[in-house]
């Protein structure tokens, strides 16, 4: 149980700030098949956090536990504790609605919803809101420039969200995300489908948004986690191999298995 | 000549047999298509003036109209449509949303199917049981029942299909949004799958519009205008039927007339089906 035990002396390193979520004896299953071992971290309020590792290591699986959005699909479980602000959200009373406008998503792949880019936007809001529409109106520009997206929109929010382009389109969910004011925002490869500009983009977004929220992030290019990270969780086969600050990780893991992914010998 | 050559010349060859025959069969099923469509304008179009829109079907050897049977046509369609319709886009909802990973989704998605290809003549039958025996005489309204039997499966199939075709990752959106379920379902699966769910509708209409053996058994005919759904009613394919047996020559060009407005009426709702799908597929 090595990874468990470096895992432990992080959290004590890391613990000079306040844990937004805490995640404590995590076991994830697809059906019969264990995704995810034992898994202890604690995500630091108002930072960014990266999940690193090689394709099927569980670093989606585990960003997918944190709203909760894995009850989709049947046969997915997840047992052990998630804590946000000290509440375990996989208890059975939590509701999963307000759940998630707590902890807002942003997928690999853009998804606009088939509607304008106002109502994108609006939407969200008006779910768990009622405001009026000149309120509605400085939420949706807020949001929109939050997301450095207001300067090419403006003139068209009632075009559909889906004629934008891929980057426009991912920086519209992110829009969406933020205007339902949520504490921590998770981000599954949010430039993975998008050009290197695009990517620039987003991940310089990401810096900004990181002021007020407390922001997860999923990617498999490890140049973006540490850009835009400062702590990287590394996974390997559904186990936490290491975690710490993200300079650590990148110049002297502690691990053999991290230092052999990070200079590219597997993965 | 080298042997990759002859190879090529042989493989030329059969691609030129196998791509003739696919030609032919495609131009005989054309052909059918355009004889049918000529002689039914060719024989209908003449037959075309204002009496068959205004006045009501003839007693034989006389003069008349096709008004009491557009009408049925009309009235039982609609009714049709507005029942099956909702119990179609509900139940295919169900089957791609709430229940897709259930057992119970499979049972239905077959049951459906075998509906779906059941011969018209025997839901005719079973509302004829069901309707017509009990209530003692044939109606309208027992016709239009038979119609949105014939509507429901129809309206499931592609209902579900379309629904299915919707992206996971947007219904995720939703979910991540904090959307209720059902507000995902509505505001988002189902306005990304709308063109092709109303295409769903607009296809059991054309169904629906030319059947002729569920009317033989429920509204039967009515040779005057009735509006009384209690009561049978005319209807344009059996009007066509009795018609068309016929040994009277008006009557027999009503038929032809009957069957032009019938057909020309299935292919705009075909064509405008076409271009709602077509516009999904643009963008």
């Amino acid at each position: 149980m090595k990874p468990m035990l470096s895992t432990d002396l992080n959290v004590a390193e890391t613990t000079v700030e306040k844990a937004k979520i805490e995640v404590k004896n995590l076991n994830f299953y697809y059906g019969q098949s264990k995704a995810l071992k034992d898994i202890n971290l604690s995500l630091p309020e108002r930072s960014v956090t990266a999940f690193i590792g090689p394709s099927g290591c569980g670093k989606s699986t585990l960003l997918r536990v944190l709203n909760r959005i894995y009850e989709l699909y049947p046969k997915q479980s997840a047992e052990g504790q998630v804590l946000l602000d000290g509440k375990n959200i996989l208890d059975r009373s939590q509701d999963l609605n307000l759940l998630r406008t707590k902890i807002g998503m942003v997928f690999q792949k853009p998804t606009p919803f088939p509607m304008s880019i106002y109502e994108n936007i609006a939407f969200g809001v008006r779910l768990y809101e009622k405001i009026s529409k000149a309120e509605m109106d400085s939420r949706v520009e807020q949001a929109l420039k939050r997301a450095a997206l207001w300067s090419e929109v403006k003139d068209k929010l009632n075009a559909s969200g889906l004629s934008l382009s891929g980057g426009q389109q991912q920086r519209l969910c992110i829009a969406r995300t933020v205007a339902v004011k949520p504490e921590v925002i998770l981000l599954d490869e949010p430039a993975s489908a998008l050009d290197p500009l695009s990517t620039a983009k987003i991940e310089e977004l990401i810096d900004e948004l990181q002021a007020d929220y407390t922001i997860v992030i999923v990617t498999h290019n490890m140049q973006q986690a540490a850009r835009v990270s400062r702590q990287t969780a590394f996974m390997y086969l559904g186990e936490l191999v290491e975690f710490d600050r993200t300079e650590k990780i990148f110049t002297s893991p502690r691990e053999k298995r991290t230092q052999d992914y990070i200079t590219g010998r597997f993965g | 000549m080298s042997t990759a050559q002859s190879l090529h010349q042989s493989r030329k060859r059969k691609n030129a047999v196998m791509m003739a025959l696919c030609v032919i069969a495609a131009g005989i099923g054309l052909a059918w298509l355009a004889l049918i469509l000529g002689a039914l304008l060719y024989k209908g179009l003449s037959g075309v003036n204002l009496a068959v829109f205004t006045e009501m079907t003839p007693p034989p050897g006389d003069a008349g109209g096709l008004l009491n049977a557009i009408y049925g046509s009309i009235v039982m369609t609609v009714i049709g449509i507005i029942v099956g319709t909702p119990i179609g886009v509900l139940a295919g909802t169900y089957m791609a949303e709430y229940g897709r990973f259930s057992r119970l989704t499979t049972v239905v998605r077959f049951i459906n199917d075998i509906l779906l290809s059941a011969p018209s003549i025997i839901i005719g039958l079973f509302v004829y049981e069901l309707m017509v025996r009990p209530m003692g005489h044939f109606s309208a309204i027992a016709g239009a029942v038979a119609l949105s039997i014939l509507v429901i499966p129809v309206v499931v199939r592609t209902t579900e299909d379309m629904l299915n075709l919707v992206p996971n990752a947007l219904r995720e959106a939703g979910t991540a949004i904090g959307a209720p379920r059902w507000v995902v379902i509505r505001s988002v699966a189902y306005r990304a799958a709308l063109s092709g769910i109303v295409t769903g509708i607009l296809l059991a209409i054309a169904r629906i519009s030319g059947e002729t053996a569920p009317l033989l058994f429920t509204a039967l005919n009515n040779q005057f205008w009735s509006s009384n759904l209690n009561a049978p009613m005319a209807s344009l394919p059996v009007t066509i039927f009795q018609f068309a047996l016929s040994p009277y020559e008006e009557w027999q060009q009503l038929a032809w007339t009957g069957a032009l407005i019938i057909t020309l009426t299935v292919l705009g709702l075909s064509i405008f089906a076409r271009s709602l799908t077509g516009r999904r597929e643009d963008r």
